[in-house]
């Protein structure tokens, strides 16, 4: 054994959590169709969103950081989105599926579908054994439950939320009792700490924006993964260079383009989000050498589009003020939607 | 996003939100519509952000499709526009304008104020060569069919813009309306004709048999000659020349008419149970004519002449309309109306 090995990793300083389906891969399975197409799909012929896998491999170059994926796709699944991941060149730390034959083996139907009794204990277990002081990012979509059960993950940890309003969440939500227990019995070994930064919600179903408002401003909803660049340049998680390195691959696979990007980087300005000097950080790092945004476009045109879609809304809205999140009112948002949801 | 966007030329549609009668909300939802259906597509609202902001956080859109510029004033349907426009330097429509004449975008839509829309186009745009008077088009729901998308439209051009047009102004506006009429309802061939009061060649006017004259002489636009005023609802052609002053007096006209009518079917429905019970009977057949005469799905109707494009929507026009005006104004643009218009001109 040489001597490297023998050294312990050094403990994580951030911790990026991430759902999969809809929020790193384009998935579809609103009907029966969809679901028996993505269960057969192989591993080349799945698609991840624009710019996450960028994303993902930019956050994991800084280091001291650690990728957990928490996927509400079936255990069966594993070896073809691990082999998925692998050909994006993504690595990560912890990947936990859901036992959907297990459950319906055991006639637990609610939870084949529940996504607050299979996540909630899953990401809670996952914290128990990091470092209190380690920062959490959290990706999501739309589509389920994920601002309510990410939401309500850093608010337990950070003793925002007590005892009796869990009880009411968990049973509202159709928690098994087992489940149940699992999330008491984490929650009660994690430290009191407020270790989560943002929760990301890609807009998968183009949900507007004012549908997460109640979660406050920790929860951004995002259209395109270009925008959450901007917010963890802003939140010090990435540098300049690094989300133009993250925009050069939406532009050069995606169909984005300099209208696209300014416009999602002034969506996020008329939200309320601090971003004037990520903005200053960025239009430095393309006056630097950069040649492969200069295939691109002329970087004094992006600069102009960025610096246009500032000034057009004169003085930048003030950033909404953080609020206590009333999960027991937000419990429908934790539901397992019904196929006429899913249309709307 | 990709598809699509990489076959069609992305283009940049500025709408003047406020002063519609249904209120921005309405001009932003077609908008966050457009964002949605059309990829090539890219709305720059130009209003109160704060209104804007409201009404699209609550609206299932693209972001990175729409873009917002902050104007604090407009003007309102009511109001004079020559001195609303002097008095608001910050008016929307004015601001829109302006940012299509940088080429910040490609054409203008808007549903408020007709006479601020022809002003500030015509502060900030340039008349195309040629081209002495702009010409404010409208459509008119017809019983035949055009073009490709077999479009249940005429086209009136003018209906106000231009009071008093000269034989050489109905000439452009016939090369105007005709070349809009080949872009937007895809027909090839529209058939053209003057508006007057016989169909003989020296009927009308002086300026009408002048124009008739030079424009049965003229190349590459399909002149059919005279129609009557008969002729508009029944569709006899596809684009009717005249000017401002008759052609609004005739659109007023012809609006009357078609809502005098729907007050007679409420008061048959109201009056006897008999009327009612027939007016029942023939409800497909009224669903149907209100599926032909729908103006929403045309948007809106352009102001011709100008060197950019401006589709005026209607007061009245709901989220669909304004989709649908988007979507004209997008088509005019990725068909370069300007430079078509410009070729049909007479040398």
């Amino acid at each position: 054994m040489s001597l490297p090995d023998r050294i312990d990793p050094r403990p994580p300083r951030r911790i990026y959590r991430w759902d999969l389906d809809k929020t790193y891969l384009r998935t579809d399975f609103d009907s029966f169709r969809d679901l028996v197409r993505t269960a057969f799909q192989k591993a080349h012929e799945k698609v991840a969103v624009p710019g996450a896998s960028a994303l993902i491999k930019e956050l994991s170059e800084n280091g001291d950081s650690r990728l957990c994926i928490v996927s509400g796709s079936p255990k069966q699944m594993r070896a073809v989105l691990e082999e998925k991941l692998k050909l994006d060149g993504v690595k990560w730390d912890e990947f936990v599926l859901k036992d959907n034959v297990g459950n319906l083996l055991r006639g637990r139907f609610r939870a084949l579908r529940g996504q607050v009794g299979y996540k909630l204990p899953a990401i809670l277990e996952s914290r128990v054994g990091a470092p209190v002081e380690a920062e959490e990012v959290l990706f999501g979509d739309d589509a389920e439950a994920d601002a309510f059960i990410y939401s309500l993950y850093a608010d337990l940890i950070a003793g925002r939320v007590d005892e009796r309003v869990l009880t009411q969440v968990l049973e509202a939500g159709g928690v098994y009792p087992d489940d149940a227990e699992r999330v008491r019995s984490a929650w009660k070994r994690i430290p009191i700490a407020d270790p989560v930064r943002r929760i990301f919600i890609h807009l998968d179903r183009l949900t507007p924006p004012a549908h997460f408002a109640p979660y406050g401003p920790r929860v951004v909803p995002i259209f395109n993964y270009f925008q959450a660049a901007l917010v963890l340049l802003a939140d010090g998680h990435l540098t300049a260079p690094q989300v133009i390195k993250i925009a050069v691959e939406m532009v050069q696979t995606a169909g984005h383009n300099i209208i696209t990007l300014s416009n999602s980087f002034q969506d996020l300005i008329r939200r309320g989000l601090p971003l004037q000097h990520a903005a200053l950080a960025l239009s430095q790092a393309l006056e630097g050498p950069n040649g492969l945004i200069q295939a691109i476009r002329p970087v004094p045109d992006i600069i102009a589009a960025f610096t246009k879609r500032l000034a057009a809304l004169g003085t930048p809205p003030a950033p909404p003020r953080a609020q206590a999140v009333d999960y027991v009112s937000l419990i429908s948002h934790a539901l397992p939607r019904t196929h006429k949801d899913r249309k709307k | 996003m990709a598809g699509t966007s990489q076959e069609l030329k992305d283009v940049t549609i500025a709408f003047d939100v406020m002063g519609s009668d249904h209120g921005p909300e309405e001009v932003v939802r077609g908008a966050a519509q457009l964002s949605l259906e059309a990829p090539h597509i890219h709305a720059l609202l130009v209003g109160d952000r704060e209104v804007i902001d409201a009404a699209l956080a609550d609206t299932k859109h693209r972001a990175e499709r729409i873009s917002v510029q902050h104007a604090a004033e407009f003007v309102g349907m009511d109001e004079k526009p020559g001195e609303a426009l002097a008095r608001k330097k910050h008016a929307s429509v004015s601001v829109a304008a302006q940012l299509v004449a940088e080429g910040e975008a490609q054409a203008l839509v808007s549903a408020g104020n007709t006479g601020a829309g022809v002003l500030a186009c015509a502060r900030h745009f340039k008349l195309i060569p040629g081209v002495r008077r702009a010409a404010l088009a409208a459509v008119y729901p017809t019983r035949g069919t055009r073009g490709e998308k077999e479009d249940p439209f005429s086209l009136i051009l003018d209906v106000g813009a231009t009071v008093e047009a000269t034989a050489e102004d109905l000439v452009t506006f016939a090369v105007m309306g005709s070349a809009y009429a080949r872009i937007v309802s895809r027909n090839e061939r529209p058939k053209v004709a003057l508006l007057s009061n016989g169909v003989e060649p020296q009927k009308g006017p002086p300026r009408v048999v002048e124009a008739h004259a030079k424009l049965s002489s003229l190349q590459g636009i399909n002149f059919i000659g005279n129609v009557e005023g008969v002729d508009i609802p029944k569709g006899t052609v596809d684009v009717i020349v005249t000017d401002g002053f008759v052609g609004n007096v005739c659109l007023k006209m012809l609006e009357g008419v078609h809502e005098t009518v729907v007050e007679l079917a409420r008061y048959a429905y109201k009056e006897k149970l008999r009327w009612r019970a027939g007016l029942a009977m023939l409800s497909s057949g009224i669903q149907r004519i209100k599926d032909i005469t729908d103006w929403e799905q045309y948007g809106g109707a352009p102001i011709l002449g100008f060197d950019r494009i401006f589709i005026k929507a209607h007061g009245r026009s709901k989220a669909r309309a304004i989709t649908n005006a988007g979507k004209v104004a997008a088509k005019a643009v990725a068909h370069q109306l300007g430079t078509s218009i410009q070729e049909g001109l007479p040398k």
